[in-house]
């Protein structure tokens, strides 16, 4: 594991460097980007995304895919803001466990469908994100809902978004940050996630129930989809059905920043949370500068094939590197 | 090594694009954006106060310079939102200060919009120009804003429901009465249809909407079937307002006359089409009323994909674009109501302007027009409408 | 052979150095090769064999040395440099493309000039070149329809189309079928005879007497020799090739008691390639599996690991009914399976030894849910040190170490896991005889210990060194068991093509 660590580290160094220089070069050129407002809002930006890209990265690390976090999300606020708001006095916080409860259950959804039913994850999460949005809809009667706006002192506000000028969501994304980071590294779980990636047969046959381990990587990824769906209700206050798609894409593509490699078996969480802030530092920073909504779309691209390319890169040079090696082994 | 100088590329890459792009909307005052339509704006009947400002008769506060105003838009991809951008720079041109123009990529997206929001406060605007998607989402950077004494000026469907006294002004289309236009001009073409539906065989009015939260689509919807059922009660006992938008449905759908309402699955243009061959296939249908663009795109991709309208049925849509202008022009629809984006940019950056200079400023309706085959090249109803 | 100047030989590779990091893996090596003949070139695996075909043909750069090809100096730089000028390679894994036809594969890359291809000019090409080779093999047919020996034919064409002067086959018998390797070996003559000069891999010692001109044998990336084939005896390669390591002789009778208490008992088992096999293993015994390839030895391993799903059958533990639905419920019962196929079945690759090493066991390696990391380490450098695996580090990603290594960390990972049982399927496959001898005395030792040990291999001579029963299988079916005393090539040979469903193969085959 010392390898694999070493290695993380170095590439986490190399993302966060990327930011530092992102940030240095916004600071400059984008208007307004030195201020605490400035940091409150790429928090605010960074919440829901951040929690959706942890419980991705998990999924990811063991070879599959959850293109469903998105509407999941966003179904699970949306259903939940129905409770709250037709739910005869169902006091919040009940809604709010119930919020973390769906995202979890179309998690178990995912991980059964693709460890039970054998469906390929791309092919199962698809059908899972169509089926969570249309599910928001149809409780809802496609109508918007509404949680406490992030106004005045509703404990909602302070507890999940914000208390005055202070990122009270950024307290908790980090705290939960660490606790994936060590279920990822220190316990079986994280242990077995990477050995599943890296070959699930070979982890069946030394007589580990993978497909278990494997549905409740999905089942994290739902979990933090629900989750996120609080502070995603936090921050924006009214949820609108049918939306969501596109938001996986963007935790997706957090994580591939962050070096996780898509054919699963390593990646880092650490990096996916760098990840996260690279994008909305960037959107904000070329709001700042005046650049209009198409070209942040496109910048962001742009950011994602270069992280790719820089995988591959790494990938390459570790593989010259592991062609001649095993010859030395064998001629001792 | 060969990532870090991927990396290094990218952010150049994106360097060189941002110092390119940059000048162009905030820094600097517009330079050579010509906009010929300002000259003519005299003519425009809805906007005296413009006219008169240039010349700044009260001047109370000639000394507060004024040099930045942001404006956040629904939408920015959209014809209409070109327009309205359009309008907010020659008005910048006109008072000499820098305009940034923001607009998330879809009308559903309230969080991306915020953080627009934020990041424009953020730049110390002198004044915002904001139409909300949500205005219960935006409660606390509207509440930041006035506290720092930043003006917000709503424009479009502007800020429904602020707390009293952050919103200074709003430059919009009466919607209500913008809908009940179209109602007017369709009325004519299917009474007597109307006067002879009974509840054996009833008749069908329908509305397509592209939402059931916005409050400007849901204003025309509503303008519209109200007026056309207050219209149609005159010559029939026998009428209903059903659908998709529960709160100004009458209920009765056994009704001689139905004013039917379909709000599509989702905004996107896929939806609206599927909801407009829906409505097409409603039975003895004479008229289809389509309260956006989006919803007229929808009713003629359909109409594109091979469905035909029924003989005699009266389409009628709200906005322009390209393709409607040719609809109406061949006389595929009947005619359109039309809002004027320009004028709403114009006069939300204008109203942003005076407020910063400390002048009181009111509402003002920038109007909605009749426009069809007859009358769509008159120069002065030509101007209203984007492509 | 260094003295000969204006020699006859169109290629020669004289004093080839080349080290990896450090380690030679070739020092010194000289071969050469005339034209018209067929040269043997022969090693253990790691001897040097293909590191010596890579230098020539410009996959590694070699430290030092010269590569003479008719006479002057020549170094390529990628393998197309080395086709073009007349070297090519028949590789054992075939590189072909299924879905293509025979002459779009032989002239891919090579279409002609030009955005629309010319299908007529490269069939008739094709053709051509079979008849060169005098076989027939229709150029338009799609290369998945043919079978393995004349997909081979079809590298040869290819290599032949370069107009090559030099071509080496890579252990080509490997996948062929006795009438297959008979139109190799006219088609190798053939090219004999038209001159061209054959550099040719392979393990088969009597392939080589009955092909080869020469004989040049690496050991260990040293040359050790060039023989005149014709005064070789088949020991005597096989003396060269070993030089220090010395074949144990079989196995004279077992040492495991009459009575000793049987541990794992298997009724009737069946599947779809299954049919009624059943034994019994022994205490500390080690029970060899024999049969030919495809005799349903290793599903009969999986499904007793549960693995696969068996339709009827029991299998009983220590006197006790064991229902084995999974691998998991096998490894709970003490039952550990070394796959033939490592890297699929049997490691993650990516994964570092530690972790692949406890990989089973990681139950024990926590507390409270958190991976105790020291008590791994101190684990995981215990059995490194006890059955040697040779590596820097724990650390060490798994992917980088030489297959015996491999084997030993699957071994140390049912060993940590504390297996009484331990079904090893060809144990040995893939790995350098000196690693092997390392996996014998492992097991035996194992086996002495009171682990039993159900061993499949296809390789008779590790069979009969190694067990104390013999039990053979034939399409599915136990055809017959042989006590150690009575069993050697023969009798196991009998009873490995015994079944009455061997005739009715041979029927449909003359179809």
């Amino acid at each position: 594991m010392n390898i694999r660590i070493r290695r993380f580290r170095l590439e986490s160094f190399f993302a966060l460097g990327a930011l530092t220089i992102l940030c240095i070069i916004f600071s400059i050129f984008a208007r307004g980007f030195n201020q605490w407002a400035t940091a409150l809002n790429i928090f605010a930006s960074s919440y829901a995304i951040g929690f959706l890209a942890i419980g991705v990265t998990f999924v990811i690390i063991t070879g599959g895919i959850d293109l469903s976090i998105g509407t999941v999300m966003m179904s699970s606020a949306l259903i939940g803001g129905f409770l709250y708001q037709n739910g005869e006095g169902l006091p919040l916080w009940i809604c709010l466990i119930i919020i973390v409860l769906i995202g979890t259950a179309f998690g178990t959804l995912n991980g059964l469908m693709v460890t039970k039913l054998e469906l390929p994850p791309f092919i199962a999460t698809l059908g899972t994100m169509m089926v969570a949005a249309g599910l928001g809809s149809i409780i809802t009667s496609v109508q918007s809902q509404r949680f406490p706006a992030p106004i005045g002192d509703s404990w909602f506000t302070r507890t999940f978004f914000r208390i005055d000028n202070f990122p009270v969501g950024a307290i908790w994304l980090f705290s939960f940050l660490i606790i994936a980071l060590i279920v990822l590294n220190k316990t079986k779980l994280g242990r077995y996630t990477f050995a599943i990636g890296s070959n699930e047969e070979a982890v069946r046959l030394s007589g580990v129930k993978a497909s278990n381990w494997k549905c409740i990587a999905y089942v994290i990824s739902g979990f933090c989809a629900g989750f996120g769906a609080i502070f995603h209700a936090a921050a924006v206050t009214t949820i609108v059905p049918n939306t969501g798609q596109g938001t996986e894409l963007q935790a997706i593509a957090a994580v591939v920043i962050g070096g996780t490699s898509l054919k699963g078996g390593s990646g880092s969480l650490t990096g996916t949370i760098i990840g996260v802030f690279f994008m909305s530092v960037l959107r904000i920073g070329l709001q700042g500068m005046g650049i209009n909504a198409a070209s942040q779309v496109f910048f962001t691209g742009i950011v994602v094939i270069g992280a790719v390319l820089f995988d591959i890169q790494r990938t390459k040079r570790a593989n010259q590197v592991r062609k001649v090696k095993p010859v030395v082994q064998k001629e001792k | 090594m060969k990532k870090f100088i991927a990396i290094l590329l990218v952010i150049l890459l994106a360097t060189a694009f941002l110092v390119a792009c940059n000048d162009e909307p905030v820094v600097e005052d517009p330079p050579t954006v010509e906009e010929p339509e300002v000259i003519d704006e005299p003519e425009v009947i809805d906007e005296p106060e413009v006219i008169d400002e240039p010349t700044e008769v009260e001047e109370p506060n000639d000394d507060v310079d004024v040099s930045y105003v942001a404006v956040i838009s629904k939408g920015f991809q959209h014809q209409f939102w070109q327009a309205v951008y359009a309008g907010a720079r020659a008005a910048g041109e006109t008072y000499g200060v820098a305009v940034s123009f923001d607009g998330p990529p879809s009308e559903a997206d309230i969080g991306p919009q915020l953080e627009m929001l934020r990041s424009a406060l953020a730049r110390n605007p002198d004044a915002i120009a904001f139409a909300a998607l949500d205005t219960e989402a935006a409660l606390a950077e509207l509440a930041d804003a006035y506290n720092r004494g930043i003006p917000v000026i709503g424009f479009d469907s502007g800020i429904p429901d602020a707390p009293a006294g952050q919103v200074l002004a709003t430059a919009a289309t009466d919607n209500i009465a913008a809908g009940a236009v179209g109602a007017d001009n369709m009325f004519p073409e299917i009474q007597d249809a109307i006067a002879a539906a009974t509840e054996d065989a009833p008749v069908t009015i329908a509305i397509l909407s592209q939402d059931a939260t916005s409050e400007s689509v849901t204003g025309r919807t509503q303008g519209f079937a109200e007026r056309m059922y207050q219209l149609a009660g005159g010559v029939n006992d026998s009428v209903a307002i059903v659908g998709g938008l529960g709160r100004i449905n009458t209920g009765d759908t056994d009704a001689a006359v139905i004013i039917d309402v379909t709000v599509g699955a989702t905004p996107e243009i896929a939806d609206m089409t599927s909801a407009a061959l829906g409505v097409l296939n409603t039975p003895n249908l004479l008229g289809v009323f389509c309260s956006n663009e989006g919803a007229v795109m929808g009713l003629l991709a359909t109409i594109g994909a091979g469905t035909n309208v029924p003989d005699g049925v009266i389409l009628v849509g709200f906005d322009a674009g390209s393709a409607q202008k040719e609809a109406v022009e061949t006389g595929l629809m009947f005619g359109s109501v039309t809002q004027d984006p320009f004028q709403i940019g114009y006069q939300a950056v204008s109203l942003a302007v005076r407020a910063a200079r400390g002048e009181a400023v009111h509402d003002v309706d920038t109007g909605a027009q009749w426009w069809n085959s007859s009358n769509m090249h008159n120069p002065d109803i030509a101007i209203l409408l984007y492509d | 052979m260094g003295d000969i100047r204006n020699s006859p030989y169109i290629l020669e590779m004289v004093d080839i150095d080349k080290r990896f990091q450090g380690v030679h893996a070739l020092n010194n090596c000289s071969i050469n090769l005339k034209a018209g003949e067929v040269l043997a070139l022969m090693g253990e695996n790691g001897a040097g064999k293909s590191t010596m075909v890579k230098v020539l043909t410009g996959i590694y750069k070699a430290d030092s040395g010269d590569i003479l090809y008719f006479g002057k100096k020549v170094v390529f730089k990628t393998p197309k440099a080395a086709q073009i000028a007349g070297i090519s390679i028949v590789h054992q894994e075939l590189n072909l493309m299924n879905h293509l036809t025979v002459a779009q594969n032989i002239f891919i890359g090579r279409e002609g000039k030009g955005f629309f291809l010319d299908e007529k000019s490269i069939v008739r090409k094709s053709a051509e070149l079979f008849e060169r080779l005098g076989v027939f093999i229709d150029p338009n047919e799609y290369v998945k329809n043919l079978t393995v020996g004349k997909q081979q034919i079809v590298e040869i064409a290819k290599a032949i189309s370069f107009d090559s002067k030099v071509i080496v086959f890579d252990e080509p018998t490997a996948t062929l079928t006795d009438t297959e390797i008979d139109v190799l070996f006219d088609i190798i003559n053939e090219l004999k005879s038209k001159g061209v000069g054959i550099i040719y891999i392979s393990h088969r010692l009597d392939e080589i007497k009955r092909i080869t001109d020469r004989v040049t044998v690496l050991r260990d990336g040293e040359l050790v020799g060039t023989k005149n084939t014709a005064e070789l005896e088949i020991h005597d390669v096989i003396h060269m090739m070993i030089g220090r390591v010395t074949y144990e002789p079989p196995k004279q009778t077992s040492s495991v008691p009459e009575d000793a208490p049987v541990v794992l008992e298997v009724e009737n088992l069946n599947s779809k390639d299954v049919h009624d096999v059943s034994f019994k293993l022994h205490k500390g015994e080690i029970l060899g599996f024999a049969g030919l390839m495809g005799a349903g030895r290793t599903e009969v391993a999986r499904l007793i690991f549960g693995a696969d799903k068996r339709t009827r059958g029991n299998i009983i533990i220590d006197g006790k009914a064991a229902n084995i639905r999974s691998p998991h419920d096998a490894v709970k019962r003490g039952i550990g399976y070394l796959s033939e196929d490592r890297k699929r079945f049997g490691l993650a690759v990516d994964m570092s030894i530690s972790n692949n090493m406890i990989l089973a066991s990681l139950n024990d390696y926590t507390s409270v849910g958190f991976i105790n990391e020291n008590k791994i380490a101190t684990t995981s450098n215990e059995y490194v040190d006890k059955i040697d695996v040779r590596t820097p580090s724990i650390s060490q990603i798994v992917k980088n170490l030489s297959g015996g290594n491999q084997q030993k960390v699957v071994i140390a990972k049912w060993l940590i896991r504390n297996c009484d049982i331990l079904i090893f399927d060809e144990p040995t496959r893939g790995i350098d005889v000196g690693a092997k001898s390392e996996i014998y005395k492992l097991m035996n030792a194992l086996a002495e210990n009171g682990k039993s040990i159900i061993m499949i291999s296809s390789e008779l001579p590790e069979l009969l060194r190694m067990s104390d029963r013999i039990l053979v299988m034939c399409e599915g079916s136990h055809t017959g068991t042989l006590p150690i005393e009575e069993a050697d090539q023969h009798s196991i040979m009998t009873l490995a093509t015994l079944n009455s469903s061997i005739n009715h193969t041979e029927e449909e085959i003359k179809q």
